[in-house]
């Protein structure tokens, strides 16, 4: 098999994906509308000439085919081009909001990934038992507590009232930031992430507990679970060793899912901390019909999902030995 | 000497639907270097049993009562880090089903090794030769190989020789080779039961052979305890067990084995009883060929009927005489 063939061949499978997802946005992209005519819609003094001549100048006159084998041209170069709003290389604007979004989004992932390792084993172990219920309980209430609600909540006691942390965006001190006085970079970007990081954890920390509780529940009761004990293994080595890779694939799985689609961003916390991610500039160019921005995030989270698709299934068999990639 | 006396074991199942008494009030004991057969038909608690010895009952089991010595030390008062020295490292046990004993996920070498290093705090090195020492007593060929692959590798013959050899790494004075044959071709069957009578003859180790099979049990056991839904019913030396049986293990030995598509069942007419409401008196009584108004009532004792012979049966007297 080889693990490098087997990455080869899923790459090569992309492509044709990578350029019907292209030619399809690009479709519905023109379909929604003129960008142009969106742009120059708060401004009446402008003429049907000087749209004219914007259009011409963005490329938007041409034929759309046309249109899109130039697109294409550039994008296999790794140019997407330039924002209609302001000019920017969309390039230089995705990488800003992309490491952004993927600082908090990875940070979360992660996060409810191990938190959940232990919960989770604890739970089944203790099936039924109040901390199983109360692990249940906390994790239902972090999913089903609107991000809305609760991003406000959080930043009206811990910001507003408190000032301890700061309300908004990933860097600098605002107004209710004064208290410790910090001025460190690191710390500032990290206090800046508690709360966010806090809200998008607890959303899908259930989840990841209730998918290890499930599987662990059923591992637990294999019989090489109990042969490992009655060989005397530790009780620490047979749950952590013996049953948690058993038991762990579903959570790879929402892992490799989450990790995709985490640079779609999270538009709603991202909107509620004025986060300067990838989501809500997102939801901002499709607003806008800023067309090559659009194209370079849909391109960009597109490539992200193929590529964490790939690398759940080779988990898959780096975990199962019987699983073989081919 | 006796390695193992059982006194009055209870192992309860506290289920939603009601505690299934599984193993209700059983005595026996092991003697020190001899193959003790532990028969019955499905669930009659000769796993549980087992499983009670090692303390490792799944949940919600418990050992609701009674006393286990080994080598002397009430294994039921044992802490459980202290109990954990024992499994593995002074009593084994052999599973049933060798491929769904093995975890699939990791390399025989890694899952036997470990048993190593955790009892002997020996470095991976010296654990892996002790593995492979130990597969080779199993007669597995190509040990030096066969470390480094995975359960699925080999065939169901093949992984039960693995088990077998990880029930034998640190020498155990005891092991419980819990129906060691049953899912495996009636050929590997054979060869399975030389090698643990090999084994058990080469290493003089103490064995306790869980079995539906009554030839297996001609074959290997000096002595047999028969249990029947969570009771003794009997328990003597092979030959007299042979000659003037209980009831209830004269209906074992007359049940024509049933090749099943894996597993040798036996079949005795009647249903196994629901052991969370069982029969009152004598467990066997609705089965029972010979039961009379009395077997209701009252539950038989286990009688010592002289030679190391044991019977709960309150018609013994007059069955021995008919037969
Ligand atoms: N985990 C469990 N939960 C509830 N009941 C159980 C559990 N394990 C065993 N039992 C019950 O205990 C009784 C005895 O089971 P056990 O496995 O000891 O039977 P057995 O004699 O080994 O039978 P077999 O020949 O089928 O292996 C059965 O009625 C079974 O339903
Ligand atoms: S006590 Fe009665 S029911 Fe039980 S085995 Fe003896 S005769 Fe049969
Ligand atoms: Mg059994």
């Amino acid at each position: 098999m080889g693990f490098v063939k087997y990455i080869i061949r899923r790459g090569i499978y992309m492509i044709p994906l990578i350029i019907g997802i292209s030619i399809v946005s690009f479709l519905v992209m023109y379909a929604a509308g003129d960008p142009i005519q969106i742009a120059t819609a708060g401004n009446p003094g402008i003429t049907e000439a000087q749209r004219d001549f914007l259009r011409h100048y963005y490329g938007l006159d041409t034929p759309i085919p046309a249109q899109y084998v130039r697109w294409l041209t550039h994008f296999l170069q790794g140019d997407f081009g330039q924002s209609l709003y302001g000019g920017r290389p969309v390039n230089e604007i995705i990488s800003f909001y992309l490491f952004e979004t993927l600082k908090l989004q990875l940070i979360s992932i992660f996060l409810a990934f191990f938190i959940s390792i232990p919960a989770g084993i604890y739970s089944a172990l203790k099936q039924r038992s109040a901390a199983d219920y109360t692990i249940s309980g906390i994790s239902i209430a972090g999913v089903s507590l609107p991000v809305f609600w609760f991003g406000i909540v959080l930043i009206i006691v811990l910001s507003y009232h408190m000032g301890l942390l700061p309300s908004a965006g990933a860097y600098g001190s605002p107004k209710l930031w004064p208290v410790f006085g910090i001025s460190d970079p690191t710390l500032d970007a990290l206090a800046h992430l508690v709360m966010p990081v806090t809200v998008l954890t607890l959303a899908s920390l259930a989840y990841n507990v209730r998918l290890l509780r499930a599987g662990m529940l059923e591992v637990l009761r294999q019989d090489y679970v109990m042969a490992a004990r009655a060989s005397g293994i530790s009780e620490r080595k047979v749950l952590y060793k013996y049953s948690l890779k058993n038991a762990i694939t579903p959570l790879i799985t929402l892992l490799g899912l989450s990790i995709g689609a985490s640079l779609a961003g999270a538009p709603l916390t991202e909107t509620v901390f004025s986060w300067p991610g990838l989501g809500r500039a997102y939801v901002n160019a499709v607003s806008k019909l800023d067309f090559p921005l659009i194209m370079g995030t849909t391109m960009i989270v597109a490539i992200m999902i193929l590529v964490a698709n790939i690398i759940t299934d080779l988990s898959y068999a780096w975990i199962d030995p019987r699983i073989h990639i081919d | 000497m006796n390695l193992l006396e059982i006194s009055n074991l209870k192992t309860h199942f506290f289920t939603e639907a009601g505690v299934v008494k599984a193993v209700d009030d059983v005595s026996f004991n092991v003697e020190k270097g001899c193959t003790l057969g532990l028969v019955g038909e499905s669930g009659s608690g000769k796993s549980v049993t087992a499983q009670s010895v090692l303390r490792i009952v799944p949940k919600p089991g418990r050992i609701v009562d009674g006393k286990i010595l080994f080598d002397g030390e009430d294994l039921v008062q044992k802490k459980d880090g202290e109990m954990q020295r024992y499994r593995g490292k002074r009593i084994s046990l052999i599973f049933q089903d060798p491929t769904s004993s093995l975890n699939p996920l990791f390399t025989i070498g890694n899952q036997l090794s470990d048993i190593v290093i955790q009892h002997d705090k020996v470095k991976k090195d010296a654990a892996i030769e002790t593995v492979i020492k130990t597969l080779k007593l199993t007669r597995l060929p190509d040990p030096e190989e066969a470390i480094r692959r995975y359960p699925h590798q080999f065939s169901g013959g093949m992984k039960q020789r693995i088990c077998i050899a990880r029930a034998l790494l640190l020498n155990p004075q005891l092991l419980f080779a819990d129906e060691p044959t049953t899912s495996l071709d009636v050929t590997i069957q054979a060869q399975i039961i030389s090698l643990l009578k090999d084994l058990q003859k080469d290493i003089g180790m103490t064995l306790v052979m869980i079995t539906h099979d009554m030839g297996v049990v001609a074959e290997m056991c000096k002595c047999v305890v028969v249990l029947y839904a969570g009771h003794v019913m009997e328990i003597g030396p092979i030959e007299t067990i042979f000659e003037a049986p209980h009831p209830y293990t004269a209906a074992l030995l007359k049940a024509v084995p049933r090749l099943d598509q894996t597993r040798k069942l036996i079949s005795i007419p009647g249903n196994i009883p629901n052991l969370i409401t069982p029969p009152t008196g004598c467990r066997f009584h609705p089965r029972c060929e010979y039961a009379v108004a009395l077997c209701k009532e009252k539950k038989p004792p286990l009688e010592d009927v002289g030679g190391d012979h044991f019977i709960s049966c309150h018609r013994w007297r007059e069955l021995r005489r008919g037969a």
